[in-house]
């Protein structure tokens, strides 16, 4: 494996040699933006010098692996203030005191990696949806509020849903109301307990080891177990949150929805 | 035998758990005001900093005696990952419905299982590459809690409400501009719809001040600067110079305590900046180094008691101060009892401020006593020899009261300095010493000291081999919880002294204090140290 790795590493600088007559950037390092930006080949060596380079802890995919606390790197750019300029530096000089080193590339090099990450990074909406955000706001409050936060409003159990919109497109969305079971997220495992005294206890998996389970409950308490006090430990398939057919929630209701969430940007 | 299955659940069974949940979703909400007040009547919680509003950190649990400490156990450690090198982990861990809720080193907090010490969420604060320091250390002291809300105060001055069930954060304020040197680490301080903090930085050019902020909508409610401004009260004991008041120091990176009853917060003021340097501020310097007591619902200062006037030796007055209805020379007194920095104990009525007792609980050569008007009678400025270290003759981290036994324990330390003032270069961001202190390390040392609260006498003492930092906490049956420099947690006899028990935390206990609760019947007590935070108990669950 790490031959294939340092394999790829030279292969990986071959392609930059080659890459970098292609552009006049020589006097353009060591500035704010990104002198390769919009060239899709940058991204596309960026992407070779990642899997070579970098998938070791943030995985080929970039999403990172849970593992060794290796954030998912698609996400990147949606932290606030988050900026090109800032994922240069971390690549060049780390995070001290964890285990991402600094790394020595040629600035060319870092900035082809940045190039990459904008190239994978999640993006929000697409377009203007064109909806009634106000209806949005009332169909919100009656169907999604007990478990998600909009504007400091709502319940804990689901994802903080105010900057969605720059995170996720609408179809990632509406996927995610008609069937939120086809993908749960990492923080959003279900289970189901039976604890002492026959009490039901139901959430998604917060935490765990060999020998406990850290759960936030459907009722948003926040609850953990010995798993030798549990009579049942059962690891669900099916989302905790509610599915919502087109009987529930029609396509003009979903449209309202995003133009509200839309709208919160 | 626990069956453990991988399935897909009807969509049945799904309907079911989710109108259930909907039907239980009122049994989580944390806890109100009221359940802060109801303190230790409620064994399975511990709401606030000192366990309840008192400051006496004396818990009414009886399953660990002395006769059986010796049976403690470790049951789990929590590793926190970061840490204050040269300090410790300072914080007190807030516990409701089987989670802590615990802050730590460089503003990382998590909500912890308290039953297997495993983390729900963890939240780290992005700080600033220009952070000034200004408490001295990267530390906090704990979350304040009120509903599913938790409070916390970061070291670049703000304050931050979180989701306790998720660790999202609310909302933030700034408190005040971390650049010139302001910070926080104290516990908030949870009153009815009131959330109180206090500030760092005495050190810089910073006043200091008291918040009290709406829990809900973050705006302040009131402010109280604990240096006067110009023409008001207090501003007599300064230079008639605007820009000494506005530099004028008086943190209050301690919490406080408070009486319902009589609607008063109690709560320590810090030193004058500069600390060493005198000769920009001739006077009493009102009110650092005081203890105030305010309206809550004003923050209008009711009255103050200045322990060490024209400070000069960096002995900040904050400290928890411990409330007790006590009887003193045949009367019933509401009093409030101070444990110094300058090294005398205080007993003051906390109803109106006036002084009742202060004798010395050190060998300290700094005053010979305070006279009756409650005035040190200053024997010695530090110009006939040694003073006790800027670090005090004991800091901030909290003493303990023992009801039955009528003693106050603390952590003393007994220290030996010279101070050499030097004019400070006065610059914003920069710290302000204003001057050097040189200490005889080889002489200093530590102990455990507990003394009758209506003399002052000390009743007992245990010895550490050097100054120490770790705090105090007491329970109904008659255990003295401590730590000390060199990373013993221990055990003591209230009324001997004698030590019960210890165990070797690996790292030193500085700046905390235990905490003990129950639950699933067992009687847990915890302490942090180092990156570590240990639960014990007298056998396993």
């Amino acid at each position: 494996m790490k031959d294939l790795i340092n394999t790829l590493g030279l292969c990986s600088r071959i392609l930059v040699l080659f890459f970098l007559p292609l552009v006049g950037f020589h006097s353009s390092f060591g500035q704010e933006l990104n002198p390769l930006e919009g060239d899709p080949r940058a991204a596309r060596v960026g992407g070779s010098i990642f899997r070579a380079q970098c998938a070791t802890c943030h995985g080929a995919d970039a999403m990172g692996i849970d593992s060794i606390d290796a954030p998912d790197l698609t996400q990147i750019f949606t932290r606030p203030g988050s900026s090109e300029q800032d994922v240069f530096q971390t690549i060049r000089e780390g995070i001290p005191g964890s285990i991402m080193p600094p790394h020595a590339f040629p600035e060319a090099e870092i900035w082809m990696l940045v190039s990459y990450l904008r190239s994978v990074g999640v993006s929000g909406f697409t377009g203007q949806i064109q909806g009634d955000p106000d209806r949005g706001m009332f169909l919100f409050s009656e169907n999604c509020e007990t478990c998600h936060r909009m504007n400091g409003q709502g319940g804990s159990l689901g994802p903080n849903l105010s900057m969605i919109a720059a995170v996720r497109s609408e179809d990632a969305i509406i996927n995610s109301i008609r069937d939120p079971s086809a993908i749960i997220g990492r923080q959003y495992k279900p289970v189901s307990v039976l604890a002492e005294g026959n009490v039901r206890f139901r959430g998604i998996i917060k935490s765990e080891d060999a020998f406990s389970i850290q759960v936030l409950g459907t009722n948003q308490v926040l609850r953990g177990f010995r798993k030798s006090t549990l009579q049942e430990l059962v690891y669900e398939d099916q989302s905790v949150m509610t599915t919502f057919n087109e009987s529930a929630l029609n396509g003009r209701d979903l449209t309202d929805i995003l133009s509200y969430l839309q709208s919160n940007l | 035998m626990m069956k453990q299955i991988k399935k897909r659940a009807t969509l049945l069974l799904s309907l079911f758990f989710f109108f259930s949940a909907n039907l239980s979703a009122q049994s989580g909400d944390g806890p109100t005001y009221e359940d802060i007040l109801d303190g230790f009547n409620d064994p399975s919680r511990w709401l606030t900093y000192s366990g309840d509003y008192s400051g006496r950190r004396h818990s009414p649990l009886t399953q660990i005696t002395p006769e059986n400490a010796d049976q403690l156990r470790s049951i789990w450690t929590f590793q926190s990952g970061t840490t204050t090198r040269g300090r410790g982990w300072e914080t007190t861990p807030l516990l409701d419905d089987g989670v802590l809720y615990v802050t730590g080193s460089n503003n990382y907090a998590w909500a912890i299982d308290a039953r297997t010490g495993r983390a729900f969420w963890e939240y780290r604060r992005n700080l600033p590459d220009d952070l000034t320091y200004g408490a001295s250390a990267p530390v906090n002291r704990g979350f304040g809690m009120l509903g599913n809300q938790l409070f916390m105060v970061t070291l670049d001055a703000h304050l931050l409400s979180f989701d306790r069930r998720t660790g999202e954060v609310l909302w933030e304020r700034e408190l005040a501009d971390y650049r010139v040197g302001y910070s926080a680490t104290a516990a908030p301080l949870i009153l009815d719809n009131k959330v109180i903090v206090g500030i760092s930085g005495g050190e810089y050019q910073t006043r200091g001040f008291i918040d009290a902020f709406d829990p809900v909508s973050g705006e302040r409610i009131w402010r109280f600067n604990t240096i006067p401004g110009p023409g008001e009260p207090g501003s007599e004991s300064w230079p008639n110079d605007p820009q000494v008041l506005a530099q004028g120091g008086g943190g209050t990176w301690m919490n406080g305590s408070f009486d319902p009853d009589l609607n008063l917060i109690y709560w320590g003021v810090g030193n004058p900046n500069p600390d060493y340097y005198d000769e920009t501020r001739p006077g009493d310097n009102l009110y650092t180094d005081s203890l105030v007591a305010l309206d809550a619902n004003t923050g209008e200062l009711r009255w103050h008691y200045q322990f060490t006037p024209h400070d000069v030796n960096d002995w900040d007055s904050n400290h928890m101060p411990v409330l007790a209805n006590i009887e003193w020379q045949g009367d019933q007194r509401r009093v409030v009892m101070v444990g110094n920095r300058n090294g005398f104990f205080y007993v003051l009525d906390r109803v109106t401020g006036e002084f009742l007792l202060g004798e010395p609980f050190t060998a300290t050569t700094w005053a010979r006593e305070i006279g009756e008007d409650g005035r040190p009678v200053v024997l010695n400025d530090g110009s006939l020899g040694c003073l006790p270290d800027p670090w005090g003759s004991t800091n901030f981290y909290p003493p303990t009261f023992v009801p039955g036994l009528d003693l106050f324990i603390l952590t003393a330390r007994e220290t030996c300095a010279t101070y050499v003032p030097e004019e400070p270069a006065n610059t914003p961001g920069q710290s302000n010493f204003g001057g050097t202190v040189f200490i005889d390390s080889a002489s200093g040392y530590g102990a455990l000291r507990a003394l009758d609260i209506h003399t002052g006498a000390l009743e007992w003492e245990f010895r550490y081999p050097s100054p120490t930092f770790g705090g105090v906490m007491s329970t109904a049956a008659g255990l003295v919880f401590a730590g000390d420099h060199e990373g013993n947690f221990m055990a003591f006899d209230a009324e001997s002294g004698k030590n019960v028990w210890h165990y070797q935390t690996g790292s030193r206990i500085w700046g905390a204090a235990a905490i003990t609760y129950m639950l699933d019947g067992l009687q847990y007590v915890m302490i942090p140290s180092g990156t570590t935070l240990t639960a014990f108990a007298l056998r396993s669950p």
